[in-house]
């Protein structure tokens, strides 16, 4: 290894650094110390099994792990034995394994993975999938490699190869594995160092503090693997770990370890910072005081400000700084970050008129209008573009396609050459969000892909919607899943549009809500917001037949989705033969379906 | 711990970290009758361990699929 151009050379040159590693906090918040040091050592043990064992180099390996420091060992070895790691995610627990083995499986066959490593526990599950993307060398668990020091290790490593595949866009059924080279991960990471508040020399006391930070993000996912991890072995400093899923039940251990570890740095999407206010209580933060928190990061998710000012009004009199709110935006394809607000302002947010942007794609101030948050401006070095679908330039005040240039986007979707060439042109990459700059900020509006992120996962509209085929009284292919941020609310909701089988009967119809509700949470898991009971011939499509997601979205938004008149007379003789209740209904606008009481409404919050 | 003991203790659970209003019955599926996405899932089995103070292992609790294979598995759990 010559030079930190790589992340296995950040990694041995931080291991030269006393002080400096991870601190990994368990449920019980017990802190365990890992200096670089001896994950470097760890690494260089499993880089050498992984050698002896035939993995060459540019060879997959798949990597299974909760947060623990068997993660970093696997991570770095397969880097220092020349390997390419792909971070997957462990099963959720208590069901959906079914669900569990196709989705990984389909995974591991993506990237082709040559091995797959896991946890000891977590490999007992993954079986089926195992079996199904059947890599050459199997499935490992850590201890069975072997201690050999003495392979050949960290040898024809450079900042072009890749370091790292991550899955972007993952939902069920087709996730894209983004590539990224030493090079793009590295020029992101320092881009982010250089953005971070300076050491404060306030004090002799409080200089003695590097900048650090918290993180209790998945380290399978951008955010918490790049912007957090990588962050900090590039100072290199000390970062603490909460497993994601001690932060889910409890995350006043978040609060609690920015405080107590002086932490400067910590982002998380939106519903961490809406489950906070939701969940912690005074007595749970006892002496905390948020003071170093200097950059409170809010990305991945669309951006509420509601939640931004309830978590402020929450938390300000434990000395949370209003200045520490950043929304940003940022995807994997370019591995993290596109976009910062201002580190050292509160957000900023305006309202714009939702018919001028709905149909006209023009941002037009107004008191009464749709509240969007501000992300800032491109970091260095990146450039955002906003197109419209010919790809000409939009002004500003125009909204339009977002299109990024800069130093960090990805080498392409690993094996998938037609998909890259869709989404990097001539260097610029096709985020398939929507946005348009109002006097120099951007702000985003909506996506223009399909898909449907909820509670920090991705959803393809397609699962959804054929979930519903099956049901009776459903007409087949006509139904919408569309989610989007309601105005004054504080996450993105789930709406399905779907379209009524003109011979369903009253009591099909009063069924089909709770119907449509529990078939989409068994099928992919997640509990629908609204359920939009439509007529046929609704919905939008396109001359082909497809239907218009987006748009409908929009028309149903301005109450504006209505039944198309029927086509021919004898489509009029039959509408008209309808009963009155029907034709009343078929002017209205769509009928809003409460389908359940406010207090469980109220619960999946 | 007697099994109604072990239900009531799941009920308990479900009505203060899953908001859960109605009663709780050993038939009850866990997604498809306590509307349990895969983020409560997670909520309910830690908060369970945490409750009866045992640990679930995954390759258990994976296959449990209604309010009766919890109350089966913590059973074990606490005879263990």
């Amino acid at each position: 290894m010559s030079d930190a151009s790589t992340l296995a050379g950040l990694l041995e040159r931080a291991a030269q650094v006393p002080d400096t590693g991870l601190r990994l906090l368990d449920r019980s918040e017990n802190a365990s110390w890992h200096s670089w040091s001896e994950i470097y050592h760890g690494s260089l043990r499993v880089a050498g099994g992984l050698r002896k064992i035939g993995l060459r180099q540019g060879d997959r390996v798949s990597l299974v792990f909760p947060t623990g420091i068997d993660f970093f060992h696997a991570f770095f070895g397969t880097l220092l034995a020349g390997g390419v790691p792909v971070p997957v995610y462990p099963p959720v627990r208590l069901g959906r394994l079914a669900e569990y083995h196709h989705r990984t499986a389909r995974m591991f066959e993506l990237v082709r993975a040559r091995l797959i490593l896991a946890d000891g526990r977590v490999r007992r599950l993954l079986g089926e999938a195992v079996r199904l993307a059947a890599p050459p060398l199997g499935c490992l668990r850590l201890g069975d490699l072997s201690k050999d020091l003495t392979a050949d290790v960290g040898l024809g490593l450079g900042a072009e190869t890749l370091a790292l595949v991550q899955f972007s866009s993952g939902t069920t059924m087709d996730p894209k594995p983004v590539a990224l080279s030493n090079r793009a991960i590295l020029a992101q990471v320092k881009l982010l160092n250089s953005f971070w508040p300076a050491l404060s020399t306030e004090s002799e006391e409080e200089a003695r503090w590097r900048p650090s930070g918290v993180s209790w993000l998945p380290l399978y996912h951008d955010m918490g693997l790049i912007g957090c991890i990588f962050t900090a072995l590039e100072i290199p400093s000390v970062l603490t770990l909460i497993p994601p899923e001690v932060f889910v039940t409890r995350p006043a251990v978040w609060l609690r370890a920015l405080s107590k570890y002086r932490a400067t740095v910590s982002p998380a999407p939106n519903f961490a910072y809406g489950l906070c206010v939701k969940k912690v209580r005074d007595e749970e933060l006892q002496g905390v005081d948020l003071s170093s928190w200097k950059v409170a990061l809010n990305g991945a998710e669309p951006v509420s400000p509601g939640i931004l000012r309830r978590f402020l009004e929450r938390f300000s009199s434990f000395g949370l700084d209003p200045a520490a709110l950043t929304p940003v935006y940022g995807l994997a394809e370019a591995a993290l970050a596109v976009s910062f607000s201002d580190l050292e302002t509160p957000f900023s947010s305006r309202k714009f008129a939702r018919q001028a942007l709905a149909s006209e794609g023009r941002a037009q101030e107004t008191p009464e209008g749709v509240e969007l948050v501000s992300v800032g401006r491109p970091l260095p070095e990146f450039e955002i573009a906003i197109r419209d679908p010919e790809g000409r330039a939009q002004p500003e005040g125009h909204t339009g396609r977002l299109w990024v240039r800069g130093p960090s986007l990805m080498e392409g979707y690993l094996f998938q050459p037609e998909a890259t060439r869709k989404a990097v042109v001539d260097g610029w990459l096709d985020t398939g969000d929507l946005g348009f700059f109002y006097q120099g900020e951007f702000f985003l509006t909506g996506r223009a892909k399909d898909m449907i992120l909820l509670r920090g996962r991705n959803f393809a509209p397609q699962a959804i919607e054929h979930s519903l085929d099956q049901i009776q009284g459903v007409r087949t292919g006509c139904t919408v899943a569309v989610s989007h941020m309601p105005e004054g609310g504080e996450q993105e909701e789930l709406i399905l549009l779907v379209e009524t089988d003109a011979r369903a009967s009253a009591e099909e119809r009063d069924r089909l809500p709770g119907l449509c509700k529990k078939t989409v949470l068994t099928a992919v898991g997640v509990l629908p917001d609204q359920i939009v009971l439509l007529e046929p011939g609704t919905l939008p499509r396109t001359s082909s037949g497809k239907l218009r997601r987006q748009e409908a979205l929009q028309l149903y938004l301005t109450d504006a989705l209505e039944a198309s008149p029927p086509p021919s007379p004898v489509g009029l003789a039959l509408a008209l033969g309808r009963s009155s209740l029907a034709m009343a209904r078929h002017k209205r606008k769509p009928r809003k379906v409460s389908w359940e009481p406010a207090d469980e409404k109220r619960a999946e919050r | 711990m007697s099994e109604s003991k072990i239900l009531d203790g799941i009920a308990q659970v479900a009505r203060q970290h899953l908001e859960w209003q109605g009663p709780i019955e050993r038939r009850m599926r866990l997604v498809e009758d306590l509307e349990l996405d895969s983020m409560r899932l997670f909520t309910l089995a830690a908060e369970l361990e945490n409750h009866f103070r045992i640990h679930l292992y995954e390759e258990d609790e994976m296959t449990l699929e209604t309010v009766g294979d919890l109350v089966d598995a913590i059973g074990r759990k606490l005879a263990d």
